[in-house]
């Protein structure tokens, strides 16, 4: 079962993520999506889809106080690194990391680790293929594991329904919800914006890409922004040999697709065939 | 002799699991006494470092050999730490050919050097 | 004064306004809590006066007293440390340093040493205004430290202004803590929207006022107005959407700084946010 999977993810927010992967789905064949940006989840806006299956989610255990066995003695609150329990043994379950300390000192067993949910689960019917999103409650701990949650639903319906492409929303950033949106995938895709800031987050995020061993493809939204922007990160590309896969001129009939809620290939597929989009879905395959 | 294989499913029919730290289950089988077990890999639900737990669960029951798609490097860490030989599964699709393969020695031992971080593929 | 701006999605104009806003505010001292990706060093260009390490602390065995028991491994929710045939191995990036296993350790066996998981640079920009940022090394799994150590810097600052970093999750909740004021960007688009609804349930969450900023107003529709408008929510400021602000952008220059009005603009957010 050679299930191909691809993730686009950014480094930088907003550079248009959502809306490349959004563009790609009705062109692939026999797909599962995967909103891995759990905790800005937006793909299902533009999806309409039908959400068929929920579950909770529950990340690490936390810690929980019996009041009425406590003895305030202050074993928890002194050996708390997190600062989750305050001196009069009020426990703040936002800090808690679930490390099990506390519930270890305790000379009277009257802390418990259980399990909390932080978000949910969803599997929903799109009209190109089986969508996995979730949500993060929000302040709670971007966790790898929701992201790799979603990414083992994902496989499990690509393998059930004989899908060939799960395609990836990423979130921004470097840390651990990015790392398990790339890890064990076949294809890598950076989007960035020809801005100051857009080189330095992709010299960033390549950092942290190139250590897993894939293909890795650049993609520029609104390159025509800035020439001189443009060409630093051309040379940038060119010397640490990365393919530019796709430039992308500023057009704000995407917005507006995104606005109306719709895919912005199938809004203005002019557009997209003008700037060769047939032409890099080839070139991924 | 215990020899292990990645694997969806239970017994020596079962299809091979394509990941290591996160395999379904290890279908364990002694050279010896031709015994088969098969073992949840409960490691699979590990928020992070699958890989070494699953090396763990490995060692507790005295596997010598596991036929991998692939490790990652904190697999590899532990299976080193473990004294676990790993070999490549390559185009085995069930656990029956994996472990006829090594018996024929048909299969690549994985090499276990460590390079700084992502996942080897086979 | 602490004063948090934050947006849920990328890109809406967060690093925008908190730089136009640290530069048009007397006394202001700006830090960049966004530590996978800060940005604010870009368009204030600070001379970097202090590096400042950032460490965590990760167990280290000591193999003669150690017997192998395996009960740190045991103890570890993290799966940090597994204790193997000859020795202990332990995985520095996922400990959370908690402590743990040096408690259950029956002969002591384990110590703690530092190890650098990225730094704070300070600095005083070229526009005047001082300015801390963080940067988190590549390969590190949690970014939460450098921002703790971050406000602990500026604690006792008249009036500070915090970029915080995107999204709604555990290192967005580290910057916005213990802030008088949160100024949400958002622009008027339905992600930006949808977005803008889960920190504005956060924020409430923490009991902290807030008020928005839309930015790249006219590009998108009016579904923000409206949200505002049932929710009881103040616009303080509006920013047009304007090809020549993103070259400006892009370039890393300052808006108020080149363009006049803005300036302006920027005062009054903050005269609102005081009242």
């Amino acid at each position: 079962m050679d299930i191909n999977e691809i993730v686009i993810i950014s480094g930088k927010g907003g550079t248009g993520k959502t809306t490349l992967v959004s563009s790609m789905v009705p062109f692939l064949k026999d797909v599962v999506i995967a909103d891995c940006d759990v905790d800005a989840p937006d793909l299902n806006i533009l999806f309409g889809n039908e959400i068929r299956e929920e579950e909770d989610f529950v990340g690490l255990q936390r810690a929980q106080i019996n009041d009425d066995m406590c003895m305030k003695c202050g074993q928890c609150y002194d050996k708390c690194k997190f600062d989750a329990i305050s001196e009069d043994i009020v426990l703040d379950t936002g800090k808690c990391e679930g490390c099990g300390v506390c519930e270890y000192v305790c000379p009277v067993n009257a802390i418990e680790m259980k399990d909390f949910v932080i978000g949910k689960i969803f599997v929903s019917d799109t009209k190109y293929g089986d969508m996995v999103h979730a949500r993060l409650i929000p302040g709670e701990e971007a966790s790898g594991k929701l992201v790799a949650q979603v990414r083992k639903k994902a496989k499990e319906i690509a393998i059930l329904k004989g899908a060939k492409n799960i395609i990836i929303d990423g979130s921004p950033g470097i840390a651990c919800n990015v790392i398990s949106s790339v890890t064990g995938v076949n294809q890598v895709i950076i989007v960035i914006e020809p801005t100051l800031s857009g080189l330095h987050d992709l010299k960033k995020v390549h950092e942290m890409v190139k250590r897993f061993r894939l293909s890795e493809y650049i993609v520029i939204n609104k390159y025509d922004m800035s020439k001189v922007e443009l060409q630093k990160i051309e040379d940038y590309c060119e010397k640490e040999k990365l393919k530019i896969i796709l430039k992308i001129p500023f057009n704000k009939k995407l917005v507006e697709a995104i606005t109306k809620k719709t895919i912005p290939s199938l809004y203005d597929s002019e557009f997209f065939k003008d700037i060769g989009f047939e032409k890099f879905l080839l070139s991924l395959k | 002799m215990k020899i292990a294989v990645c694997a969806k499913g239970e017994g020596l029919k079962a299809l091979v699991d394509e990941r290591f730290g996160r395999t379904d289950q290890f279908v364990i089988f002694d050279m010896e006494t031709k015994e088969v077990k098969t073992v949840e890999n409960s490691a699979k639900n590990a928020g992070v470092g699958a890989g070494g737990q699953a090396v763990r669960i490995l060692n507790e029951e005295n596997v010598e050999v596991v036929i991998v798609p692939e490790v990652g490097p904190k697999a590899v860490d532990a299976l080193k730490a473990f004294e676990i030989k790993a070999y490549r599964l390559g185009e085995s699709k069930t656990v029956e050919e994996a472990i006829k393969k090594y018996e024929s020695k048909d299969l690549k031992e994985f090499e276990l050097n460590v390079v700084k971080g992502g996942l080897r593929r086979v | 004064m602490k004063i948090v701006v934050l947006s849920g999605k990328g890109g809406t104009g967060k690093t925008t306004i908190s730089t136009n806003l640290a530069i048009n505010t007397k006394n202001a001292i700006l830090i960049d809590t966004d530590v996978e990706e800060p940005n604010s060093h870009i368009f204030m260009k600070p001379e970097i006066e202090d590096t400042i390490s950032v460490t965590k602390d990760y167990p280290k065995v000591d193999i003669e007293k150690c017997t192998l028991c395996g009960k740190c491994g045991e103890f570890c929710r993290y799966n940090a440390i597994l204790p193997a045939k000859n020795k202990v191995l332990i995985f520095k990036e996922i400990c959370h340093d908690c402590g743990g296993c040096q408690l259950v350790c029956p002969t002591g066996a384990i110590k703690y040493e530092k190890r650098e998981i990225g730094n704070i640079y300070c600095g005083t920009s070229k526009y005047g205004v001082k300015m801390k940022y963080g940067d988190l090394n590549v390969g590190e799994v949690s970014g939460v430290k450098i921002i703790e150590n971050l406000k602990e810097l500026v604690e006792n600052e008249e009036l500070v202004i915090i970029d915080a970093p995107p999204g709604t999750s555990c290192s967005t909740v580290a910057a916005v803590e213990g802030a008088d004021y949160a100024v949400i960007v958002s622009e008027p688009t339905p992600f930006g929207v949808s977005d803008m609804k889960m920190v504005v349930e956060m924020l409430r969450n923490m009991n902290i006022d807030f008020g928005v900023i839309v930015n790249k107003a006219g590009l998108g529709d009016d579904e923000i107005y409206e949200y505002c408008d049932e929710e009881n929510i103040e616009i303080l400021q509006q920013i047009p959407f304007d090809l020549e602000i993103a070259k400006l952008y892009a370039s890393g220059s300052i808006l108020s700084h080149e363009i006049e009005n803005y300036r302006e603009k920027f005062e009054l957010i903050l005269n609102k946010i005081k009242k």
